[in-house]
């Protein structure tokens, strides 16, 4: 397989694969690792973790189609998911997102023109003591309003 | 009852650092593991588990000392101890509170577990979104291993366990046992069809147990002072205390350690501060976005499993929702409906196509485009959907709805 | 044994059995979709929810296993109205093009909804637009918007041909079939996606629009393309009576046979039916016809049988070279050997059958004849001759089978052949081979005939017409039962001889 793959992610995912009595089981966090070098799954990287865990590529397009924080297109540096579930929903998490959208100039799904953000709505991401929250990449931030958002983007390059 | 009481899990969750193992050990940590491993046998951990009457923190609420007895004794054949963390019912966030506060306890009651049931490998499923939380049990996973509280001869016993930290990858099935064996095994988290039971066809074909993250955190102390002292913070056949997540339109949102059994409404007005802003109390669901909804004059109800199925809902998580007068219950019922459709895993037929109907209905509902019918089809789909599924889904899909249009049918057929 | 009371009849099945199938071998059959006997149950479709007296709830008989004492019911009106109420479901978004679908009339949705349903949609949100034309490989298309999602296609992949090409992308209502780029499905067994898809949602386009299942009439035969032996339905149209060559095979299915194909077949045996029509040979043909006036395929005997006999007792028979295939049943072959062997002592039967090709490790083997064991069973030789071993001091050339042109070319055999006085085809196909001869006659395909095959696993299985010949062709076996009559050295023996059957009663 020509694709390349750098040796460190190569390091980690034989540290994976140390963890599991099976090769397959190893998919979801070796699909995460190569996830995290570039912000999304190609086909190449796809066909890649077939050929490492001896998984038809058929059964890994499954697993990356099924889990949602799989991404099989670019997000954007900083990839926004606000949670618009119920909890977030009573404390004004719709509103949050119409004013992300309309500040962007993206909708969910969407990557701003500078690659910088990219929008999703999500549910539940069980920090609803901190409702309404979302998810900058791993990072949480909570008890947000309008303003704390704008802040919060300002911050973020 | 006092916070000081050792039974308490949040009881010294006010320290700093409680998450390294020197400070978890000050305080007594993996005296419990040392106490069983030392000094019983794994059939005296599992008879005092047992008798704790220690249900499951997760939502189905199944005995854990039961559960263990499942799985086949008296041979050499793998076992695995899976734990659920992988948190994902709307409102539910105790786990995550567990885990970044206490990891080490989380430690300490697999060991137990494992010990009990004569594993030697086990796996902490935790969704995705806790990547943090992920990070700091690996740390407690490496401080353990380096003092001898996991791998080989833990304490200087014969007993060995290794724990590994397993990511999620979004998806709330997962968060259903056997949805979650089937994505530790790299596939999509597709739930099984039971029999056979994890029990005794599990993880890789192994006899396995899976146990959720509270209810594990429980064990140590149960082990340290005896099912009875457990039993005494509860109810006999409930016992212990269960961590709240309240949310929604209260004041004060967060964890609360109660007995088993106390009042919701004193949970939500004295601990959790009331209805935010002065607003009226509309509706709680009290157990978790599945549980159905109760009313303002039904929140008079203890929190135990068995009096909330009384009252028609259901304990699940222990995670109660407060919903104020001045929310649309289209609103409530377009996020919840919204949820299932977007997590069912899509497999059988009820739920796949039923939870995105509900959905689609819902979304004209609350975008004011109801037409005539809307309320009666949803209430269809959900009976349709109820007890004919697969998996538990089914009906964390359908009891919502049918709670929410049963309570809320005029205010959902006025909308427009 | 278990026994339980299905529907109030009782019933004895083996403990393990599900109910769906103890139902099913006590004659009531249970809706089902994703339930297929080849693979273990999912118990997704939900379709096959039952009652069973005790529980709460309803549950799938396809695994469910059966219990002593069990008391299930499948047809009450709980159980009806879940079935309506899956139906409702599955319906919702399905495309309903059932006019245009080559499903329709063999389609277990269609056939569901018209016995318990028959209820008017309600749904009134928009249907979400799927892919209707996605090609899979091996000329199969994909329709999202009747796919049911039953998954039989990726289990069959992943459990029978183990290459897993198809998978379920996305989840939820967002759940479809598909295929990785540039990996589309690709092994001899694709055929049978079609045939287990229980909907139109994965259509053959050897079959597409071409005609609709309920013109078709379904035999049952078995496959002459491989050593194996699979045994199949072969599907044809009666034809429109005042539409001439209407009337043939437009498809073979797989049938069940537990010994020898389970429920697959593969897709030489699939979409080989073509050579039944291709080059057929429909008349009797030669310059030799001519001379003789003869007008019917069985005028050939009598002269035939006058020369063999003239050459046997000028004791001559060693100028006779006859050359059989082992396409040819047991009972043709025994007759054969009776009559050329035994009778007229003629040294030189050779077989000449199709050339081996690859075996696929599964189903297809080298041997792409059905009855090669049989052959060796009676006696042949079946190893191969060349064209100058048979012309050689010969004057009487008679074949038996298309399949020359398989081993040698058209041109060497008219010249290595220019040389034997009288040359005679029996064949059901004449490739452009028939000038080599002076006789041509027209005989039938292994689906038009009775006999029965030795397969490579030895099993003897006979077989009844499948298809009509073409009106002039005869079956060999006829042909050698009269030619072993009118060469009148042991005509008794061949007397008793009207049906493949009396033949095969007298073979040892």
């Amino acid at each position: 397989m020509s694709h390349n793959i750098p040796d460190r992610v190569k390091r980690r995912v034989e540290d994976i694969l140390s963890r599991y009595p099976r090769r397959e089981a190893a998919l979801l966090p070796v699909l995460s690792a190569l996830q995290e070098e570039r912000g999304f799954l190609s086909h190449s990287d796809e066909e890649w973790a077939a050929d490492t865990l001896g998984i038809p590529p058929a059964k890994v397009r499954e697993v990356v189609t099924f889990y949602s924080l799989f991404r099989r297109k670019p997000a954007g540096r900083h990839h926004l998911q606000v949670c618009t579930n119920v909890s977030c929903a009573l404390n004004g998490a719709d509103g949050l997102l119409s004013h992300l959208r309309k500040k962007l100039g993206i909708a969910e799904g969407e990557t701003s023109a500078d690659g910088r953000f990219s929008l999703s709505s999500v549910e539940c991401l069980g920090h609803c003591d901190e409702a309404p929250c979302l998810m900058v990449n791993d990072e949480h931030y909570g008890r947000l309003d309008r303003r704390a958002l704008d802040e919060l983007l300002e911050k973020l390059e | 009852m006092n916070r000081e009481d050792e039974l308490f899990l949040t009881r010294d969750f006010g320290l700093d650092h409680l998450h390294r193992l020197e400070t978890y050990v000050s305080r007594g940590g993996y005296r419990a593991a040392a106490k069983a491993l030392k000094t019983m046998t794994p059939d005296a951990v599992l008879e005092e588990v047992k008798a704790a009457n220690l249900r499951g923190r997760g939502g189905a609420g199944f005995p854990a000392g039961i559960k263990w007895g499942f799985v086949p004794r008296g041979t050499d054949a793998l076992r695995y101890l899976c734990v659920n963390a992988d948190e994902g019912e709307p409102g539910t966030f105790k786990d995550r509170f567990l885990m970044s506060h206490n990891p080490h306890l989380l430690l300490e009651g697999a060991i137990l577990a494992s010990y009990a049931v004569g594993i030697r490998t086990a796996y902490v499923y935790i969704r995705g979104e806790y990547e943090s939380i992920a990070r700091r049990l690996e740390t407690a996973v490496s401080e353990a291993r380096a003092s001898g509280w996991l791998g080989d001869h833990i304490a200087g016993t014969g007993f060995g366990l290794e724990v590994f930290v397993h990511r999620g990858a979004g998806a709330y099935i997962c968060g259903e046992e056997t949805a979650l064996l089937e994505s530790l095994e790299g596939k999509r988290g597709h739930p099984r069809l039971k029999p056979p039971f994890p029990a005794s066809i599990g993880l890789f074909r192994c006899p396995t147990v899976i146990n959720n993250v509270e209810t594990l955190c429980h064990i140590p102390g149960i082990i340290r002072h005896g099912a009875e002292a457990f039993l005494k913070r509860g109810l006999p056949r409930d016992g212990g205390t269960r961590i709240f997540s309240v949310s929604g339109a209260v004041a004060r949102p967060g964890c609360y350690e109660l007995p088993t059994g106390s009042s919701l409404r004193e949970l939500i007005y004295e601990r959790a501060g009331g209805v935010r802003d002065g607003r009226k109390l509309k509706a709680v669901i009290p157990g978790g976005l599945s549980a159905p909804m109760l009313t303002e004059n039904e929140i008079d109800v203890r929190m135990d499993g068995d009096s909330l199925v009384e009252a028609g809902s259901m304990l699940g998580s222990g995670a109660v929702i407060v919903i104020d007068d001045e929310t649309p219950m289209t609103l409530v019922l377009e996020k919840i409906t919204k949820f299932y459709a977007h997590e069912s895993c899509g497999q059988c037929t009820p739920c796949r196509v039923g939870t995105a109907w509900m959905a689609r209905i819902a979304a004209r509902l609350r975008a004011g485009r109801r037409r005539n019918g809307d309320v009666d089809t949803l209430h269809r789909l959900a009976s349709g959907i109820k007890g004919r599924t697969l998996c538990p889904m089914g009906d964390a899909a359908a009891l919502p709805v049918l709670a929410l249009v049963a309570k809320f049918r005029d205010e959902l057929e006025r909308s427009s | 044994m278990v026994s339980l009371v299905i529907n109030g009849q009782r019933i004895s099945a083996a403990p393990g059995t599900t109910i769906l199938e103890a139902a099913r071998e006590a004659g009531i059959e249970i809706p089902h979709l994703c339930y297929h006997p080849a693979f273990p149950p999912v118990g997704t479709c939900r379709l096959c929810a039952v009652e069973i007296e005790g529980l709460p709830k309803l549950e799938p008989a396809c695994s469910t296993n059966v219990k002593e004492g069990m008391v299930v019911r499948t047809e009450s009106p709980r159980v009806v109205e879940a079935r309506r109420n899956v139906l409702e479901l599955l319906l919702a978004e399905h495309a309903m093009d059932c006019p245009i679908c080559d499903k329709a009339g063999e389609c277990r949705l269609q056939d569901t909804y018209q016995a318990y349903s028959l209820a008017p949609g309600v749904y009134a949100e928009d249907k979400t637009r799927r892919g209707k034309k996605i090609a899979l490989g091996g000329g199969l298309l994909l329709d999202r918007e009747r796919c049911v999602l039953c998954t039989r296609c990726v289990r069959f992949l992943e459990s029978v041909t183990k290459t897993s090409e198809l998978g379920v992308f996305e989840r939820g209502d967002r759940s479809e079939i598909g295929c990785v780029e540039g990996r589309l499905v690709d092994n001899n067994y694709s055929g049978c996606l079609a045939e287990i898809c229980p909907v139109g949602a994965i259509t053959d386009s050897d079959f597409r629009f071409k005609t609709r299942a309920w013109f078709l009439e379904a035999r049952e035969t078995i496959c002459p393309l491989c050593g194996r032996g699979c045994a199949v339905f072969l599907e044809s149209h009666p034809g429109f009576p005042r539409v001439p060559g209407t009337a043939k095979a437009y498809r073979v299915r797989s049938r069940r046979d537990e010994r020898v194909n389970g429920h697959w077949i593969c897709n030489v045996g699939r979409y080989g039916y073509g050579y039944l029509e291709k080059s057929r040979c429909r008349e009797l043909a030669g310059p030799l016809a001519k001379t003789l006036n003869l007008k019917a395929a069985t005028d050939v005997v009598a002269p035939l049988a006058a020369e063999l006999r003239a050459l046997k007792y000028k004791g001559r028979q060693t100028r006779v070279a006859v050359v059989l295939s082992d396409w040819l049943t047991n009972e043709e072959l025994f007759l054969a050997g009776a009559v050329f062997r035994r009778d007229l002592e003629i040294g030189r039967c050779h077989l000449v059958g199709p050339r081996d090709g690859s075996p696929d490790g599964m189903l297809l083997t080298a041997e792409r004849s059905p009855n090669r064991a049989g052959a060796k069973a009676l006696g042949f030789n079946t190893e191969e001759t060349t064209l100058e071993a048979l012309a050689r001091d010969t004057d009487l050339l008679i074949v038996f089978g298309p399949f020359l042109q398989d081993r040698f070319r058209p041109a060497d055999i008219a010249s290595a052949w220019a040389g034997v006085k009288t040359k005679v085809l029996f064949t059901p196909r004449d490739e452009g081979l028939g000038a080599a001869f002076d006789l041509v006659v027209p005989t039938v395909w292994p689906a038009e005939k009775d006999g029965s095959f030795t397969n490579c696993q030895g099993l003897i299985r006979s077989f009844s017409p499948a298809l009509a010949p073409p009106p002039s062709a005869v079956p060999e076996w006829r042909l050698l039962t009269a030619l072993g009559r009118a060469v009148g050295l042991n005509p008794s023996f061949y007397i008793p001889f009207r049906s493949a059957g009396d033949v095969r009663r007298a073979m040892p």
